[in-house]
């Protein structure tokens, strides 16, 4: 009997003491008041944000600033709740809002992470790397100054952009804003490379290079040196250009791409190429092999052209001889012979036409060897009978008609 | 007679070998087969590349004007794209406290500040849901190599629900200007620098909507032969125009209709599925009706993460319609409430807050309300929305307390019964059900109660249906079959003798 009189007392008892701490917590959450005053911070320095309470309830604080939300405790003394705000947080500038967590969640507030007028990183961006000269184009040289912990400084600070080009040094007084402060560099006349860099509150950047290149060439004019003056489709003509510059006496960039187009006496285009090298382009063309007068001009595509020039070359071989033997089917032509009287270098082009029945059966091409050149008719392909030739060479032709084949 | 029994052993000895043999075969080859599978050649070149929208919310440039070189279309889409990537990746890596996507689009320096957030906040067993709804940015300079880009973003509006031991310890809405560089790095858009300039509680009132005109007296209406697929390929906008003669010649002046979520395209809407909207607006105006679209029906995700992609949804198809005539007011949801449980009722009331925060803003001239399935969770959001919808299913008995309670909630808003009717099934699955006279009564009795109460009210429907969607009631045939006998008119287009009811004149 007395054990379970004891039972029932300790039951009342615990049924009792989980009522009061229930009614203890519904009673805690009021009288809640932000003691902090200051709102404004630099960036890097402790932030702690006090209240007074008139409970013993740890509450939580929800801030968020630029990169992030986070949820902080507490830390309670003497009815003081003190919320000491991350470093994640504190060392980022820009606005922090925050909010009590109670049950009301009544208390909120913004607090400012201010920047620091210092300096550690001048972070710099320039393009384009190479700009052209004359004036009209430009490079932008953008300075972000940023603190130790990486925050862009504060708005209209001082940032001195520096350039050096040929003789002449500059400095432009630029400020900060949207973050960012920027210049645009205009070319100068001359090309060249133009040095930059750029300083704020005593730090100073790197060293920037922008290449100026030279703007697009203007006209030039051309000429041509051959060692002979005779289409012998052997030697070399070469075509030169003067030195081709820009409009503001700059020599174009080495590698400027020169097409010379050659037209010739029967209206064909001949195209041959070359590069610059200290603003002259040469390039070669082989001598024709029968004669010809050529029209020459030359283009730096969609930018400039040369003058026109022409030149005539000379026929070397006059004349020459055809035999046929072994029933006609060895047909021996030569000797061809140049212009002094030798025999014409190896290589030269010689046509056969064969016609049968005022058709053309076949046409045979050969080159020269010492002058001669032959053509052997298999009788396999062409059959006994009667076949006009018409042997082509030099620029010359000559006919062989009703030339019987057995 | 011996040597008979042992060719039968004999044939079946060997058939049974030749099918053990066979069955060998198939199994080894089709373990052989499936060990052959693996990914498809042509996946491993990635040559196909699918854009999913994953974050779409509300984006507002300012006009161009900024300093530096002349912004272009093509770059400022892939800087808006990398942007809201940023946020995507941002929310998804604080939701989970994963780095996973960060360093795509922000710089080595930046990412460093994300991933010391991620850290604190892992640690502590904090996440965070969130999302943006409204983005009003400023292009501030564009470099001359065009590979550095400030944008200032005023006023973002920013939903966040803030997490503590997977408890939901706050929601709130923020409104921030953001400042930021951009640099252009291996094709992205990073975020080099961010700084937040301003940061307030986002504090929007929306305009109440003038509803004292509003009398509404109507029906829930679905085609007979299409129901729940009203905009499918069985459209027929002159059978809707049939309907809506009867509905007009039975004295209602109102219309439920629904647009479907996944129907109408999710965040693409469909044009196809608008012009059939618009024809059915159309047959309304023509018959003198005014319609109530209920919009996200068959739709139960609130998930935070594709808040945007649902507004962008219902921006799209408000806008379309907004200024037709035969309009009368949004329904925003169907029955929310049912998703309460399965959803979170937080996280769907917070869906439902913003959305009607986006439909008043797309059209800030008609009313919205939210189809509440009963009166106890029709005060839910009273004061954002114009007018108070809910459905009653439940005992007519009950009826006059619930709406008493209702009003005494809510005394200043206009009421509207928005479903209610009773099948008139009886049969093999329910042999108890009621009658069409049961129904009769029914509609009689209540429409006694609707004008002793000055209710508005929208029954439930027109027809009886001959099929019922699976996705509607589910597939259990007592709840399928009675859902197919609530309508006034019979499968056979024969009036019931509720239909008398359908409207107390």
């Amino acid at each position: 009997m007395q054990i379970k009189h004891t039972y029932l007392l300790l039951l009342g008892l615990i049924l009792l003491s989980s009522f009061t701490v229930i009614q203890e917590t519904e009673v805690a959450s009021t009288e809640i008041k932000l003691i902090s005053t200051q709102t404004e911070f630099e960036v890097g320095q402790p932030v702690v944000l006090t209240f007074s309470t008139s409970s013993e309830v740890q509450i939580d604080l929800y801030c968020s600033n630029s990169y992030g939300s986070t949820v902080i405790s507490s830390s309670l003394k003497n009815n003081t709740l003190e919320f000491s705000i991350p470093e994640t947080i504190t060392k980022k500038i820009g606005a922090i809002n925050w909010t009590l967590l109670d049950d009301n969640k009544s208390l909120s507030g913004k607090l400012h992470i201010l920047p620091k007028p210092e300096v550690a990183i001048m972070e710099t961006y320039i393009g384009p790397p190479s700009i052209e000269s004359g004036g009209k184009d430009f490079t932008t040289l953008v300075v972000i100054p940023t603190d130790s912990l990486d925050n862009p400084v504060p708005t209209h600070t001082l940032v001195i952009a520096k350039f050096q080009f040929l003789d002449s040094e500059e400095g432009f007084d630029i400020f900060t804003k949207n973050l960012i402060a920027y210049r645009n560099i205009y070319s100068k006349p001359e090309s060249g490379r133009m040095l930059v860099s750029s300083e704020s509150l005593g730090i100073n950047s790197k060293e920037y290079t922008i290449n100026v290149m030279p703007a697009i060439p203007t006209d030039f004019e051309i000429s041509a040196t051959r060692p002979h003056d005779y289409a012998d489709g052997n030697q070399v003509t070469t075509f030169w250009t003067t030195i081709i510059k820009d409009e503001y006496n700059n020599v174009v960039s080495d590698g400027t791409f020169v097409t010379f187009f050659i037209k010739n006496g029967k209206g064909h285009i001949l195209k041959t190429t070359g590069t610059t090298i200290d603003g002259v382009a040469n390039s070669k063309i082989i001598h024709p092999d029968f004669a010809d007068n050529w029209n020459i001009k030359a283009y730096v595509d969609g930018m400039s052209e040369s003058n026109r020039i022409s030149l005539s070359y000379k026929q070397v071989i006059k004349d020459f001889n055809v035999e046929f033997s072994e029933h006609n089917r060895l047909i021996e032509i030569g000797p061809l012979q140049s212009f002094m009287g030798q025999m014409i270098p190896d290589g030269m082009h010689i046509k056969l036409k064969i016609y049968r029945n005022n058709s053309l059966v076949n046409t045979l091409t050969k080159t020269s060897f010492n002058g001669y050149t032959s053509f052997k008719l298999k009788p396999a392909i062409y059959e006994n009978g009667h076949y006009n030739f018409s042997i082509e060479t030099a620029g010359l032709s000559k006919e062989f008609n009703s030339i019987k084949l057995w | 007679m011996v040597s008979l029994n042992k060719n039968i052993l004999r044939t079946i000895l060997i058939a049974s070998y030749i099918m053990i043999v066979a069955l060998i075969i198939s199994g080894v080859s089709a373990l052989f087969s499936y060990l052959n599978t693996g990914a498809d050649r042509s996946t491993m070149l990635h040559t196909e590349i699918k854009k999913v929208d994953q974050y779409a919310p509300k984006m507002d440039w300012e006009p161009l004007q900024n300093e530096g070189r002349p912004m272009d279309d093509q770059t400022l889409n892939a800087i808006q794209h990398d942007y809201l990537d940023a946020w995507y990746v941002k929310q998804i890596a604080y939701k989970s406290n994963k780095t996973a996507g960060i360093k795509d689009y922000y710089t080595d320096s930046a990412r460093k500040n994300l991933f010391d957030f991620i850290d604190l906040n892992k640690a502590q067993g904090i996440s965070i849901e969130a999302t943006t709804l409204h983005h009003n940015p400023t292009l501030e300079y564009f470099s001359q190599d065009g590979q550095l880009a400030v944008i200032t973003d005023r006023n973002v509006v920013e939903y966040k629900r803030v997490f503590k031991a997977k408890e939901l310890i706050l929601e709130t809405t923020e409104t921030s200007t953001y400042q930021m560089v951009f640099l252009l790095e291996d094709g992205f858009w990073r975020i080099r620098h961010l700084v937040k300039d301003k940061a307030d509680i986002y504090n929007n009132e929306p305009q109440q909507i003038e509803v004292n005109s509003l009398n509404i007296k109507g029906i829930n209406y679905y085609p007979q032969a299409n129901p729940w697929n009203m905009f499918g390929d069985e459209f027929s906008a002159e059978i809707i125009a049939t309907d809506f003669k009867i509905i007009k010649d039975a004295g209602l002046n109102s219309v439920r209709l629904f647009v479907q979520y996944e129907d109408f395209g999710k965040e693409h809407v469909d044009a196809k599925k608008i012009e059939k909207l618009k024809q059915t607006l159309d047959a309304a105006e023509a018959n003198n009706l005014k319609v109530v679209l209920t919009l996200f029906d068959f739709f139960g995700d609130y998930s935070v993460m594709n808040w945007t992609l649902n507004q962008r949804h219902a921006e799209a198809v408000v806008n379309a319609v907004k200024d037709h005539n035969a309009l009368l007011a949004w329904d925003i949801k169907n029955e929310p409430n049912l998703d309460f449980e399965s959803r979170g009722k937080d996280n769907v009331i917070a869906w439902l807050d913003s959305m009607i925060d986006l439909v008043k803003s797309t059209d800030p001239m008609h009313p919205v309300t939210i189809g509440w399935s009963n009166t106890e969770s029709a005060s839910i959001l009273k004061d954002k929305v114009d007018f108070i919808s809910f459905h009653y299913y439940e005992d007519l008995e009950s009826f006059d307390s619930a709406i008493t309670t209702l009003k005494a909630e809510i005394p200043n808003k206009p009421l509207v019964l928005q479903e209610f009717g009773i099948s008139s099934y009886s049969g093999f699955w329910k042999p108890f059900g009621s009658s069409d006279e049961d129904q009769a009564n029914y509609h009689k009795k209540i429409q006694e109660q609707i004008a002793a109460n000055k209710l508005q009210f929208m029954s439930w429907t027109l027809y009886d249906f001959t099929d019922v969607p699976t996705a509607v009631v589910g597939s259990r045939p007592w709840n399928r079959n009675t859902q197919k006998h609530f309508g006034f008119i019979d499968k056979n287009g024969t009036k019931k003798e509720a239909f008398q009811y359908i409207s107390k004149q």
